[in-house]
């Protein structure tokens, strides 16, 4: 009972933060109602007994996409000193429409599921039952690197394609000073990354070794790292640079690279395409993709082609 | 209910009403320096109360450890971030209020 | 006892982010509005540690430990924004 209230509390909060996050009356508050959003929701999947997502959520939310926005309205400040950056985007006439057609669709599928009789689907059978020949835990990683490899090589493409064509339309000027928060010289902000970032790293390889059995896995993994990384470009610690660096695109092409060499590899024993040949090959896989995916959301935050050590570095 | 149960939920509730107390100081304070001042000091303590309460609870060592940890990088993340805001609301120049207290 | 104490007490900690959130539409500056996100990450780290031991799921404490740890870096954001006289006017 109690736990029904709880989950309606969550619910209404995430209606309400997410109508403010769109509706706001300032882009500033439109920002911030948005990180609470993130928050809240990874609440929500904790509730939905997902802690995996619960942990994507909280990793992507609280580190990247938080610090992501408020540089965007640093941007925006500067471009126009003298107020508050206006909202530019008029609201069609057809979205509150859309929004009620889609609400109820929505509902109308959370009702047909929560009153049909719940049955796994065969394909999930199938997964459970060959889950102990994998020698895999997480039935997640399982799905998401042995039954459904191809969906996941397919994501590493995506990934990679988007910084490619985010570093097609970004020309920032290097170094870029507005990624760098005001006094990053203070001793405590010293103190926070001599703690926080060995900690990211240890969490991050926790998470990668984990992901094999728990809660975890490359995604998770490369979020956290990522994280280290924008906290790292935030303090001047480390600058966007407009010159390429060879080893980073080395890592980031490695998780890519190897998905498909692994993939590519049981051909040439008579075998399936993209059956992974054992536990270690996942475990490599998943360290490629870790470095890759930290490598790639570290690049998407900064607009920049490649790293180089900062001022305050 | 055993002991352990109670230390627990008297350690709980304590935390609850420090975060309680966290916003209604955010809520009913004056100025930006008070409220950050309430905001950082009682959250932390309430999670402090939280975190051991559950400790109590949990009864192993792993629990405990990661809970420990938590509380100690909140404490860091908190106090960083109380000192980054209060910088900054000085920077732009907003003033203490001048309100008097009432026990000079 | 503990089955309705915990979520009742993760119910209460909602209800306390819920009253928090005024602060975010009374402001009046920018940083008192981001004092607001600020009490929602310390809370909800409260909230899903609770739910840890509700739940019995454990790696809901490891969701936790990654929120403080990213705590900062909103706030490591935020004061890059310049700072404004007379208050941060930032209504529209």
């Amino acid at each position: 009972m109690i736990g029904l209230i709880l989950d309606a509390l969550i619910v209404i909060s995430l209606v309400g933060l997410a109508l403010q996050a769109i509706n706001a009356a300032s882009l500033f508050r439109a920002i911030l109602h948005f990180v609470v959003l993130g928050l809240a929701m990874s609440l929500a999947w904790a509730r939905l007994d997902a802690p995996d997502l619960a942990m994507a959520e909280a990793a992507i939310g609280a580190g990247v996409t938080g610090a992501l926005m408020m540089i965007a309205y640093r941007r925006l400040v500067e471009l126009k000193p003298e107020g508050e950056p206006a909202r530019t985007t008029q609201r069609s006439k057809l979205a509150l429409p859309i929004a009620v057609a889609s609400g109820l669709l929505v509902g109308m599928i959370g009702l047909a599921a929560s009153l049909t009789e719940h049955r796994p689907g065969l394909a999930g059978l199938a997964v459970l039952e060959t889950m102990d020949a994998t020698g895999l835990g997480n039935p997640i990683t399982g799905v998401l690197l042995i039954f459904r490899g191809f969906d996941t090589l397919l994501e590493i493409t995506v990934l990679l394609a988007a910084l490619l064509g985010a570093q097609a339309v970004t020309q920032r000027p290097d170094p870029d000073p507005s990624l760098t928060t005001q006094d990053p010289t203070t001793p405590l902000v010293g103190a926070l990354l001599a703690i926080v970032v060995p900690l990211t790293v240890l969490v991050s390889v926790h998470l990668l070794k984990a992901g094999s059995s728990d809660t975890g896995g490359a995604f998770q993994a490369g979020a956290v790292l990522a994280a280290s990384g924008v906290l790292l470009i935030l303090t001047g610690r480390v600058e966007a640079s407009d010159r390429p660096v060879v080893l980073l695109n080395l890592g980031l092409v490695a998780g890519l690279v190897s998905f498909i060499l692994l993939g590519l590899a049981p051909l040439l024993q008579g075998g399936t395409l993209l059956a992974l040949p054992g536990i270690g090959a996942i475990y490599f896989l998943e360290s490629a993709m870790t470095l890759s995916i930290a490598l790639t959301l570290v690049l998407l935050f900064a607009g920049a082609t490649g790293l180089k050590r900062g001022r305050h570095g | 209910m055993s002991l352990n149960d109670g230390i627990a939920l008297a350690l709980l509730l304590a935390g609850c009403a420090f975060y309680l107390a966290g916003t209604i100081g955010l809520l009913r304070f004056p100025d930006v320096y008070c409220r950050l001042h309430a905001l950082a000091k009682a959250d932390n303590t309430g999670l402090l109360l939280i975190c051991a309460g559950l400790a109590v609870l949990g009864q192993n060592w792993q629990t405990t450890t990661i809970l420990a940890l938590v509380w100690l990088v909140g404490l860091l993340a908190s106090t960083v971030s109380a000192h980054l805001i209060a910088r900054h609301a000085h920077r732009g120049g907003q003033k203490p209020s001048e309100t008097k207290s009432r026990h000079p | 006892m503990m089955d309705i104490a915990l979520p009742a007490m993760v119910l209460f900690l909602i209800i306390n982010l819920v009253a928090g959130m005024l602060r975010v539409y009374r402001g009046p500056t920018l940083a008192d509005r981001m004092l607001a996100a600020l009490l929602f990450s310390t809370t909800t780290v409260a909230a899903l540690l609770i739910l840890a031991e509700w739940m019995a799921l454990p790696s809901l404490r490891n969701v936790a430990l990654l929120i403080v740890m990213l705590a900062s870096i909103l706030s490591l954001a935020f004061v890059g924004l310049p700072a404004r006289e007379n208050g941060e006017a930032d209504e529209p």
